[in-house]
């Protein structure tokens, strides 16, 4: 049995990376050492991080004083919000759901279509955004802040001299880099301990791995614990609600819109928002593409995709299941996957097993209200999925399911526990 | 609107709401004229404000130059199976079709490359007749050698004609040839048919005999271009390369020289080819060699005899049904050389320009590949 | 190439009395004597003509302009056949050849001996010639078997009658030396054998091969017989 030691050797990496105040502080269990000194150049110090997280609840940030970061990213949230589109200044609402801010410090870039480079570009963003915290400029922010007798002080100590927008976004983004969320039973599972996992979990994180086919976007493992491949896939979402292949094809004639403002605008507030990560890149191959999220925490940071419109993860796992919807871009990977019921459940399971210990009671409260709405399903279709009808076909005959986790080259390889 | 001074976000609002209006009513040339126009007028007035919305241009310059003198797209190699073995190869035939049919403006035709079928058996080339029969604009098919061997091509010219043909179109002349006979390696070995169709259908056998277009075919050949003035731009149509890249796998057609002598003394000459399955380039002499793309599958590089000219597309992924397979499109250019798109699906498009061939690979590279095969 | 002797003798006897003369000459320091000459009769061709150090034997080397710029393996081509000439007329002569390859070696390479001083007694290391094709034989077996089952559809369990050598003609690019590595279909570390089996399982739409299948062995011999010779590279991308 590993479980103690191995988590203690965990612990031990980490504190032996440690040292001053601004060194690599003590990781989650499950997440990486080699993943956080591959993304975080600078461990923030504990001022800097002190400081933003006052800009970060602070609703003078916004031109009427209504709306903070944690407004749309709320700490006892699990840092989202529960809405399906994020709702800003009076009252309006945006394209995009709120992403959770819980590891984004190890995502390659931010936003659903990457357009932010680090957390302190993403930062500087929402704040001018005319339908988010609508300031009208970076120099209108800073007047405000600097007009704050209270953070005079912060900002003189922290960065020695008047506040400037890119200080206040370093600030913000340092605040950022210490949500870090680990500790679910899944990192107790993979770190050695067997009965971390019930036996529906288990065959769900089997299932992830072999007939679900996740792993290859959502992969998880010990050195990369975030569930997402940081790459953007059009999987169909787009293509529900408007006429997607038109809004495409006009698209193909799109010119280069600008800089990373209009980008933004474009993004959340035109029917062009639903073209993702082409908004960016300009590659065909990107048209509705948005980025893998991280599921960690995926239970309790609904509703899910990147315009929330799916409310549970049951409605997540339907979508997958009948092969996303078919439109001319749809990232070749999709492909029916014939789960049933059970294995839904089952697979649904493992996702809540993601969660961090730290949102427990959270957790509870949105698995019951996930549960209630399991019999209304709006996303599914049944005889898609299971390649009676339509064209999404392409399934192995069902795989014996191992669990994964016993073949080991998940986490650290140890003798499982029969 | 109020007259005066407007706010920053009004003014972005109103150009923003005009722009993509503007944006739905345009065709391409007028759009690109307008973009020309106000990016002309913006830089004048040095303008690159955030808060300003102008139009820079297109992904693609096109130079009046350059428009194509007409455009033709291609489906190739979809392998089909009956239905239902296997339905994989349905789908993308079936998606190749809506490809085409959505492209705007439509292609003149398309050409189909050849190997509808994978085991030449009447249900695979009915299948495959009816899923083209799909599509919007003329088809022109090609043989391949999937489709012949199981009958010796009877059931092919029954639904198809004879596998030789030719035609003009705009001051093009086609050829399309039936380069995939084999010499008799079945009667010695006491093959059935359908042996025989294996036989053929297995890449790296080395049982089967090279291909070759054979004296009958070139003779045919010889007698059609005789009477094509050598000026007038010449596109060949071939299932087998019309060269000699890997002899072990077959993409090898054994009298390449004796047909690219047929053909060198024209001014402009492309042979578009399928049966590689894979984004292949090549110019031998005068002459300018394209691959199609399979819908079915890719197959990897061959180990060696790539053309130089080749910029390899990347090494392809198995997670995705579709990867590394497509159809495309080929603009015949005004000195009648082929620009060839392949629209690889899950991919963005690559080009191959003529002019990049013709220069020797120096000019108008396509873009290099990260992941090679190996 | 080929190899022109000038006059064995005639030459020979000059150069000793050129070199004689040069002897005599130099003793008596009274005028420079002409040195021995070595006779190099030009090429009709226009190639080059390398003289050898012996004073008599030339080599012209045929489609090699002179002057040109030639490959270090070609000067080496060349020496070589000019030293096998002087070999062959000098075989008494104590030659030693300077190993080819100076790579720290367990075992240096033994002088020409007779094979009869091999160790003997040891029941696994004395295999006779017999016994490695008999070996070698059973090897190939499996790699034969390897190669049937990698080219039907059926003994693998597909069920959409799709072969491995369609998408991989002669086990190309299937890259066994680059295992253990990370495999993003996978979405973890994976041995050749896990991407086969989800090769089975995704493209091939079977079920996928237990570890200890003979099918999935053999297929392994197949694929690692078509890489040989190809340097380990485990982990490459």
């Amino acid at each position: 049995m590993k479980a103690i030691s191995f988590a203690g050797a965990l612990t031990l990496a980490s504190v032996a990376l440690a040292g001053d105040a601004g060194a690599p502080p003590q990781l989650p269990l499950g997440l990486s050492p080699k993943l956080y000194q591959l993304t975080v150049p600078k461990p923030p110090t504990a001022d800097e991080a002190l400081l933003g997280e006052k800009l970060f609840n602070d609703q003078r940030l916004s031109v009427d004083d209504s709306v903070s970061c944690s407004t749309c990213h709320d700490p006892f949230k699990a840092f989202a919000d529960g809405k399906p589109r994020a709702v800003g200044i009076k009252n309006q609402v945006g394209q995009r759901n709120s992403p959770t801010v819980l590891n984004a410090l190890f995502q390659a870039t931010q936003f659903w279509d990457g357009r932010a480079a680090t957390l302190e570009d993403q930062a500087k963003l929402p704040i001018l955004n005319p339908i988010e915290m609508g300031m009208s400029s970076p120099e209108a922010v800073v007047a405000k802040v600097r007009g704050i007798p209270e953070y005079r002080n912060d900002f003189q100590k922290v960065y020695g001299r008047e506040a400037t927008y890119d200080d206040i976004a370093s600030a913000i983004a340092a605040f950022e880099r210490k949500q870090m969320s680990g500790n679910s039973r899944f990192d107790r599972f993979l770190a050695g301990d067997s009965k971390a996992l019930n036996a529906a979990e288990k065959r769900g994180w089997a299932l992830f791995n072999g007939k679900g086919r996740c792993n290859s976007c959502h992969a998880g493992n010990a050195v990369s614990p975030l569930f997402s491949d940081q790459k953007f896939h059009n999987i169909g979402i787009a293509a529900h609600k408007q006429d997607f292949t038109q809004l495409a094809t006009e698209a193909l004639r799109v010119v280069r819109a600008g800089d990373e403002e209009q980008i933004d605008r474009l993004a959340l507030e035109t029917k062009f928002s639903e073209l993702g990560r082409f908004l960016v890149t300009r590659n065909e191959n990107d048209i509705g593409g948005f980025k893998t999220p991280t599921l960690r925490n995926v239970g309790v940071t609904g509703p899910y995709m990147h315009d929330g419109s799916l409310a549970t993860l049951w409605d997540v796992m339907d979508h997958y299941n009948k092969g996303g919807i078919p439109n001319p871009f749809l990232d070749g990977g999709m492909q029916r996957l014939g789960l049933t019921e059970p294995e839904i459940d089952e697979l649904v399971a493992f996702l809540f097993a993601l969660t961090s210990d730290d949102f427990k009671a959270l957790e509870k409260k949105e698995l019951a209200r996930q549960s209630a709405r399991k019999s209304n399903r709006p996303e599914r279709d049944t005889a898609v999925a299971m390649g009676r009808k339509g064209n999404m076909g392409d399934l192995a005959p069902n795989p014996d399911v191992k669990n994964p986790a016993d073949l080991g080259l998940y986490g650290p390889v140890g003798n499982p526990e029969k | 609107m109020r007259k005066g001074v407007k706010s920053i976000e009004t003014k972005h609002y109103e150009e923003r709401d005009s722009f993509f209006d503007g944006l739905r009513r345009l065709d391409r040339r007028s759009f690109m004229r307008l973009a020309g126009l106000s990016a002309g007028i913006a830089a004048a007035r040095g303008l690159v404000t955030p808060q300003s919305f102008q139009l820079i241009s297109v992904a693609e310059a096109a130079t009046p130059s350059a428009k194509p003198r007409f455009s033709f797209a291609y489906i190739s190699d979809s392998h089909l199976y009956k239905k239902e073995l296997n339905d994989r190869f349905v789908r993308s035939l079936l998606r190749s079709v809506d490809d085409i049919n959505r492209l705007d403006p439509q292609p003149d035709f398309v050409l189909y490359g050849g190997d509808l079928a994978q085991l030449g058996q009447k249900e695979e080339l009915n299948l495959g007749r009816e899923i083209l029969k799909g599509l919007k604009a003329p088809v022109r098919m090609m043989v391949g050698e999937h489709d012949w061997f199981l009958d010796m091509g009877e059931h092919w010219r029954n639904l198809f004609g004879e596998p030789q043909y030719s035609f003009d179109h705009k001051g093009v002349h086609f050829v399309t040839l039936m380069s995939v006979n084999e010499k008799d390696f079945w009667t010695e070995r006491n093959m059935t048919p359908m042996e025989r169709m294996q036989t053929v259908a297995g890449l790296d056998n080395g049982v089967q005999s090279r291909f070759e277009v054979g004296p009958a075919g070139r003779d045919w050949l010889k007698r059609d271009l005789e009477k094509v003035d050598k000026n007038t731009p010449l596109v060949v149509f071939s299932h087998s390369p019309l060269y000699k890249y890997y002899k072990p796998w077959n993409f090898w057609t054994e009298d390449a020289d004796e047909v690219q002598a047929l053909l060198r003394p024209f001014k402009s000459v492309t042979v578009i080819h399928g049966h590689t399955h894979q984004l292949l380039s090549n110019q031998l002499g005068n002459i300018q060699f394209h691959g199609m793309l399979s819908t079915a599958w890719p197959w990897p590089y061959a180990p060696e005899g790539l053309p130089s000219l080749t910029v390899p597309m990347n090494r392809t992924d198995p997670f995705s049904n579709f990867d590394g397979c497509g159809n495309g499109r080929m603009d015949v250019t005004q000195a009648g050389l082929v620009d060839k798109l392949y629209n690889l699906w899950d991919r963005n498009p690559v080009t191959v320009k003529a002019s990049y061939l013709a220069s020797g690979g120096k000019q108008d590279r396509p873009p290099a590949s990260k992941l090679p095969p190996y | 190439m080929h190899v022109r002797k000038t006059l064995g003798i005639a030459a020979l006897g000059l150069g000793l009395l050129l070199g004689s003369l040069a002897t005599w000459q130099t003793a008596f320091a009274q005028e420079p004597a002409p040195k021995p000459q070595h006779h190099v009769p030009p090429s009709s061709d226009g190639d080059v003509v390398v003289a050898m150090c012996d004073g008599e034997t030339t080599l012209e080397v045929e489609g090699v302009k002179d002057p040109s710029t030639i490959t270090r393996e070609k000067a080496q081509a060349i020496s070589d056949e000019l030293m096998l000439a002087w070999r062959k007329k000098n075989p008494d002569a104590r030659w030693d050849a300077p190993p080819r390859r100076l790579v720290a070696q367990a075992n240096p390479p033994q002088p020409a001996a007779p094979a009869a001083n091999v160790q003997a007694g040891h029941t696994y290391g004395a295999f006779s010639e017999r016994d490695e094709a008999i070996w070698k034989e059973s090897t190939e077996q499996a790699v034969r078997e390897g190669h049937r089952v990698f080219h039907d559809a059926k003994s693998l369990g597909g069920t959409v009658a799709i072969s491995c050598d369609m998408c991989h003609p002669d086990a190309s690019n299937t890259h066994p030396e680059t295992y253990p590595k990370y495999q993003v279909q996978l979405g973890r570390v994976a041995l050749l054998r896990d991407m086969i089996n989800w090769c089975i399982e995704n493209p091939v739409r079977g079920k996928p091969l237990a570890d200890d299948d003979p099918r999935m062995k053999a297929m392994e011999a197949y694929i690692y017989a078509q890489r040989k010779g190809v340097k380990l590279e485990y982990g490459k991308h």
